[in-house]
């Protein structure tokens, strides 16, 4: 037993800071007295923690909601590179259960933070449209999958990068994204072909739109489709974020500047 | 068992009519304002009352005395028949010397009575419009706005506190003038703080239904040329050359709006 301490008292040694995810305040009450910094990290502010980072997504991938969560306290300055950091998080259902040692780096650094909070379009956009492609991708249309491909943000630049495959269900309607029609709409409207374009305000200006983007020097991984290829690349046109659903293996991918940033499993939610 | 039931009699004979009367009346009385309580309150808990007030300081605090608005509003109703009881008992019992004085107190109960009433629901209105409000107002994080749902509340308040003191008789005119003052100051300066923003709400819903353009196109309005990025109610976003130009849609109505078509 004393090796197991040793070992915990080992990995917790010298950290600069204490990133909690989603604790309970009682919890949270525990970490005030020490000397280290408490970060907390979870989808709204309960323990009314001073130092907080707002998680907008409830990453299941723990390693994703690390990056975020770390991504976040530099972004406030809370950590910086070289640190060392503890996360006490919930790997399983239920409370805390997992200590993890992550030293702050460039390698943890993969824009996942950015893609919520640094985008053009609000935070809960993007949020939104995760949620509605996650949604999409679980239960398909009728029951079959299918694919789906959302740009967000800087839509007159993509509005004059693309052209309509065909009439624009979207026009003079003024529906956002969020709203709860939107998911049966976009539902139905996936079955054909083209991107949706979402303004920043979160409002969906288009469907079945066919977008032409200079493909040269996006570089996504090898065996993604058409969908991606085209969503890859008009984020590295404009300063949009492309949220795809791909129709083969059922996962939610998200591109900013032309790079693959968070890929998500929809059936893990 | 004679004697006692004789001398019982004979007791009952010296105490005179009126005064038993008197007695009945009194007993009626109490049971007449027990009834009342409880029907008053079950009516009020039917009503959703409880439900409809949770969360208000008023019934956060009459909880801190284990006892709930309902109740005290049942209570009151009670002890208003109790004391109508009380004084037509009273004057049953021909209690001369004090006749004046109850009828006055007679005539004054229940304007007193509806005075409570009208407080307590005064307060307790305020108090849930102060919550709504609140509400409403949590999803803009502003904390300048923290001013408005207490405001709220006292104006409704104060409306009641004016009622009341109406009902019972107090001279409030000096207040009354003091709220049409008050009234008058809102509505102008509302009317002059959104009067742009009315304005452009007034054009942004042309422009939402009409749609002269739409995301996408390339115009030139009040003197800015870009692409549009974003319309709605009250502004329109466009773009040029990495600045975002945010002009406000009485300007767009106004000036009129060029369409730039290669």
């Amino acid at each position: 037993m004393a090796s197991l301490t040793d070992h915990l008292s080992d990995l917790v040694e010298d950290a600069d800071a204490v990133l909690l995810f989603s604790p309970t305040s009682s919890f949270h009450d525990r970490f005030e007295d020490g000397d280290t910094e408490v970060v907390v990290v979870a989808p709204d502010n309960d323990v009314d923690a001073d130092t907080f980072v707002e998680l907008p997504l409830p990453f299941d991938n723990v390693k994703d909601r690390i990056r975020f969560g770390i991504e976040g306290s530099m972004d406030a300055d809370l950590v910086s590179e070289g640190d060392e950091v503890v996360c006490i998080a919930s790997v399983f259902d239920g409370g805390s259960d997992a200590v993890i040692r992550v030293t702050v780096d460039e390698t943890v650094h993969t824009g996942i933070y950015d893609l919520f909070v640094n985008s053009r379009a609000e935070p809960s956009v993007i949020r939104d449209v995760f949620e509605l492609a996650i949604e999409l991708g679980q239960k398909g249309q009728k029951g079959k999958p299918v694919g789906a491909l959302f740009v967000v943000g800087d839509a007159g630049k993509v509005m004059n990068k693309s052209r309509p495959l065909s009439y624009n269900p979207f026009e003079k309607s003024h529906v956002h994204v969020g709203d709860p029609i939107v998911n049966v709409m976009v539902k139905e409207f996936s079955r054909l072909d083209g991107a949706f374009v979402v303004s920043d305000s979160g409002k969906i200006v288009s469907a079945y739109r066919y977008l032409e983007p200079g493909a040269e020097g996006v570089d996504i991984p090898k065996g993604l489709g058409a969908r991606h290829m085209a969503g890859g690349a008009i984020t590295r046109d404009t300063n949009a974020t492309a949220i795809v659903l791909s129709e083969s293996d059922g996962l939610v991918r998200a591109f900013k500047a032309g790079e693959l940033v968070l890929e998500i499993d929809p059936e893990e939610y | 068992m004679f004697a006692a039931q004789s001398a019982f009699t004979e007791f009952a004979g010296r105490v005179p009519e009126r005064l038993w009367l008197a007695l009945v009346v009194l007993v009626i009385g109490v049971i007449a304002a027990f009834l009342v309580g409880v029907i008053n309150r079950r009516l009020l808990t039917r009503a959703g009352v409880p439900e409809a007030i949770e969360g208000t300081a008023f019934e956060r605090t009459v909880r801190e005395f284990n006892t709930s608005t309902v109740r005290i509003l049942a209570q009151l109703s009670s002890y208003f028949i109790l004391a109508v009881a009380v004084i037509v008992a009273l004057t049953v019992a021909e209690v001369n010397y004090l006749d004046r004085f109850w009828s006055s107190v007679a005539a004054f109960l229940p304007r007193l009575f509806v005075a409570a009433v009208v407080m307590i629901v005064g307060v307790v209105v305020g108090d849930k419009a102060e919550l709504l409000v609140a509400e409403r107002l949590r999803g803009i994080k502003l904390p300048d706005l923290g001013v408005l749902p207490p405001l709220v509340k006292y104006s409704i308040v104060y409306v009641a506190a004016l009622v009341a003191l109406g009902q019972v008789g107090v001279q409030t005119l000096a207040l009354v003038v003091l709220l049409a003052a008050y009234a008058l100051a809102v509505v102008l300066f509302a009317a002059l703080a959104t009067k742009d923003l009315v304005a452009s709400a007034a054009a942004g819903v042309f422009l939402l239904l009409r749609q002269p353009y739409v995301v996408g196109d390339e115009v030139k309005v009040a003197g800015e040329r870009g692409i549009v990025q974003e319309v709605d109610l009250f502004v329109t976003h466009i773009e040029a050359d990495g600045e975002d130009h945010v002009i406000p849609n009485h300007s767009v109505f106004r000036d009129g709006i060029v369409l730039i078509r290669e």
